[in-house]
């Protein structure tokens, strides 16, 4: 016979936090301090604000707290101080804690340490990744968040739309196709129209050669049980790394698009400036683009404070998924892009400045924004209907015909599409 | 102290880092297969030996090679390669940072504050409920101790260890249901870290109430205002006239400072005791103390196993297996990354079952065998658990004590001694 136990559940002092009420707090809080952060630069960076006195004794908050310390640490090149205080925090927050808070912390500290040794070390360059792990649990996050499907489907509108003219051959360029999830939904539109299907040529670009294979062939299978002509070609590598349009397989007379769903998981397509001067060169009918509402540019402490914005919003809308599948999306897609942006990225790292919005370059270098339409908000709010926490979603129509799609008031991913004004037929 | 003149990078120029785009050109065969994704077992102990050899050998560029694999390839939160990388890369950044010391009184400190009694109870409660790793050392100890102790009226345990009284519970049982009358039972606990002491506060009613319910005539002292096991003194135990004395020492010898343990082992023979119980854990951080390398490979080996352990007895996201696994990294940066002269004295340098008898014997104690009886008991504990645990027994003469073997390996020693005639 034992002596009774009290019981909770992790023990720590996270344990004592309200589950349900942190799930908005840590967003809302987030922002607040973002807001002053930024407003405070000017005067003084080490001086941090005090939290929300949402609860005194919220120890996930304190541990937010710590986090910005570290932060501003790094960012003067303090590495002593901030890997003694990731040292705290890697002891003390868990990725398997009962709030959100507690999660984000516990994978942005594990991150920040990562930079930390990579910054003493004096090399970095991400080792390779094992890309079929990544593209199967970016499967899982799209069975369990809109946001993929979103992508996927605004962007088929968009290209359906701007190809409503009976091309006789589409060509589309995928940027990262992945296992190519995005594909069949398409198709089955395209072959199941009046009029037929156009010959669709596609080319897949990804880091792997072998997995490229493995997509062209299920893609190859799939169109051909609809009877649609279909030619696949994969090109392995970057698409800013690839020296001249004739690469991709582009040829006269057919009508181009280019797909870009933009992530963090790894760095897809290399330098902007040589993305953009291949896409300038392609000049497609339509580029699709869904990006991301976090700036990958600017200082460290600017990313930093842009992603913990963005990935604790991310955070609070999976944290109503079932707890197997919301663990996976978070430990093998939300902390694999939290390390990629803190740890890896980078001016200092990569040698460049990434650009902040792709929507505003693409706009200033010759492209023409076209609306998503009616349909395209329709598609998407079909989407938001198929997943249970559907009411914290919001679907935004933005300036010019975007369409973006957050949780609860931060915009998440935003999809646009452009055209080249006097596109080329090769 | 300033600390930061270490981190100054010796590889940054220009103020950027070195960006490499390509697979880097020098490596090892167990590099390039780390590289394939990790797809080689055990490529975690591969890189992390390699690593403290050049650092051992002062090939600065290997190390910082090695420690870029390391940090691109470890992470807390992934398998046991990974995890293993991950805590290992920490202790042996704080040795190329010199920053062992400051580090290791941080996770101290961290641990100190963020552990609540109510957490290190129920942590090491869900331990012995998956896995005999803490079980198996009080099955042995509570059969040898009974058994020593039988016939006596009066008993005094004096419980020097680590397990904050979870032991207890079973051996006042055991006495209340033996047939002849209940005998009288003085328990003291020296208590020697602030965790262990603040711990004791909610101990001490507890426990008092569990014997008053098992109707155990039971007196429960604390001895805490030692800093170290070594300024424990036979006059502190206040041992009465015609008490039988029985010592418990659990995982608690292995924190007294390398130099004090003769003393302290000295100090129990002084008490004429009827029986003393030993358990630790079978690694040996103490005579390779001087000799990096040697005593890395150990570290490596004995955590490898227990982190397996860990991660076949508990669930994949489970709380707890975090905290333990975690807790190793205060031990491996004491025993790596610090040299010995740390103010505090919680040495946590290991022995194994051979060293400690050879002080045993030193100090005038001579092994008994684990009786049948106390045998079975124990294999019926590990019957109880999953597969994978094993009742290693003695097999050559100058062996003493029972391990505990997880895969094979014995990781957990249990002994009796009795003072030689």
């Amino acid at each position: 016979m034992q002596p009774q136990e009290q019981l909770n559940h992790s023990g720590n002092l996270f344990s004592q936090l309200p589950i349900t009420k942190s799930s908005d707090q840590l967003s809302q809080w987030v922002e607040h301090v973002t807001k002053q952060l930024i407003d405070e630069t000017d005067d003084d960076p080490a001086a941090l604000p005090s939290p929300i006195a949402i609860d005194q004794n919220d120890a996930a908050m304190s541990s937010l707290t710590v986090l910005f310390e570290c932060a501003v640490a790094i960012s003067l090149d303090n590495l002593g101080e901030a890997h003694r205080m990731l040292l705290e925090l890697s002891q003390t927050a868990s990725p398997y804690g009962p709030s959100p808070a507690e999660r984000v912390v516990a994978y942005f500290a594990k991150a920040m340490s990562s930079r930390v040794v990579n910054s003493w070390i004096g090399v970095c360059a991400p080792i390779r990744v094992d890309f079929k792990a990544v593209h199967a649990a970016f499967h899982v996050y799209n069975n369990v968040s809109p946001f993929v499907k979103f992508a996927h489907f605004t962007s088929n509108q968009a290209i359906l739309e701007a190809c409503s003219r009976h091309p006789r051959v589409l060509h589309i360029i995928d940027l990262d196709i992945m296992q190519g999830l995005q594909w069949p939904a398409l198709f089955h539109i395209l072959a199941t129209r009046a009029e037929g299907a156009p010959h669709v040529r596609m080319t897949g670009m990804g880091s792997s050669g072998e997995l490229l294979l493995e997509t062209g062939k299920q893609l190859s299978s799939f169109a051909r049980r609809l009877g649609m002509q279909f030619e696949f070609h994969a090109v392995e590598g970057r698409f800013g790394d690839v020296p001249d349009p004739s690469a991709l397989h582009v040829r006269r007379g057919d009508t181009l698009v280019v797909h870009w769903l933009q992530h963090s998981l790894y760095d897809a397509t290399g330098p902007d400036w040589k993305t953009m001067r291949l896409l300038q060169g392609l000049g497609p009918k339509v580029v699709t683009l869904v990006e991301q509402e976090m700036s990958h540019g600017g200082s460290f402490l600017d990313r930093f404070v842009a992603s913990l914005h963005y990935y604790s919003t991310l955070f609070d809308s999976v944290e109503a998924c079932e707890e197997a599948e919301r663990h996976r999306v978070e430990q093998w897609v939300l902390h694999r892009e939290i390390n990629n942006v803190l740890a890896v990225g980078g001016p200092t790292r990569s040698g460049e400045d990434k650009w902040r919005r792709w929507r505003s370059e693409l706009a200033g270098k010759g492209f023409v924004q076209m609306g998503m339409s009616g349909s395209a908000m329709a598609q998407a709010q079909l989407i938001l209907n198929m997943f249970p926490a559907g009411r914290g979603y919001s679907l935004v129509q933005g300036d010019h015909g975007t369409l973006s799609l957050g949780w609860k008031d931060t915009s998440l991913y935003t999809a646009s599409a452009w055209t080249w004004p006097n596109h080329h037929h090769f | 102290m300033d600390t930061n003149s270490k981190f100054l990078n010796p590889r940054i120029n220009n103020g950027g880092l070195v960006h490499i785009d390509m697979q880097p050109s020098t490596t090892t065969s167990s590099s390039d297969s780390a590289a394939e994704g990790g797809g080689e077992a055990k490529w975690a102990s591969k890189l992390l030996r390699e690593c403290a050899a050049a650092m051992s050998e002062k090939d600065s560029a290997k190390m910082h090679h090695l420690l870029w694999m390391l940090n691109e390839l470890a992470s807390p939160y992934g398998d046991t390669d990974q995890k293993i990388a991950a805590y290992f890369l920490q202790a042996l950044f704080c040795k190329a940072t010199d920053s062992g010391r400051r580090c290791y009184k941080t996770l101290v400190s961290v641990a100190e504050r963020s552990h609540s009694f109510d957490s290190a109870r129920k942590l090491i409660l869900k331990f012995q409920e998956v896995s005999p790793w803490t079980t198996f050392g009080h099955v042995a100890s509570n059969g040898a101790t009974l058994e020593a102790l039988e016939g006596e009226s009066n008993l005094h345990i004096i419980d020097i260890s680590s397990t904050l009284c979870t032991q207890w519970p079973t051996l006042l049982e055991a006495l209340a249901t033996r047939t002849d009358d209940t005998p009288h039972l003085r328990l003291t606990v020296v208590a020697t870290t602030a965790a262990a002491k603040s711990a004791m506060k909610e101990i001490s009613p507890r426990m008092e109430k569990f014997a008053r319910l098992m109707g155990v005539p039971f007196e429960f002292i604390v001895i805490a205002d030692l800093n170290r096991l070594g300024e424990l003194t036979k006059d502190a135990l206040s041992i009465r006239e015609g008490e039988a004395v029985a010592v418990n020492c659990i995982g608690a010898l292995k924190h007294a400072d390398v130099d004090e343990r003769r003393s302290v082992i000295e100090m129990m023979k002084s008490l004429n005791p009827k029986v003393v119980t030993m358990v630790e854990e079978e690694a040996n951080f103490s005579s390779n103390r001087n000799d990096f390398v040697e005593c890395f490979e150990e570290c490596l080996r004995f955590h490898t196993i227990y982190f397996d352990m860990l991660e076949e007895s508990f669930a994949a996201t489970s709380n707890e297996k975090l905290m333990l696994e975690r807790e190793c990294l205060r031990n491996i940066v004491r025993v790596l990354a610090c040299d010995d002269k740390v103010e505090e004295h919680d040495s946590e340098r290991r022995e194994k079952g051979r060293q400690w008898s050879e002080r045993l014997r030193e100090a005038g104690f001579s092994a008994v065998a684990h009786s049948e009886d106390v045998v079975d008991d124990v294999r019926a504990l590990l019957k109880r658990y999953r597969a994978g645990w094993s009742l290693v027994l003695p097999a050559e003469d100058d062996q003493t004590g029972i391990f505990l073997a997880w895969k094979d390996e014995p990781v957990v020693w249990a002994s009796v001694w009795k003072p030689s005639k």
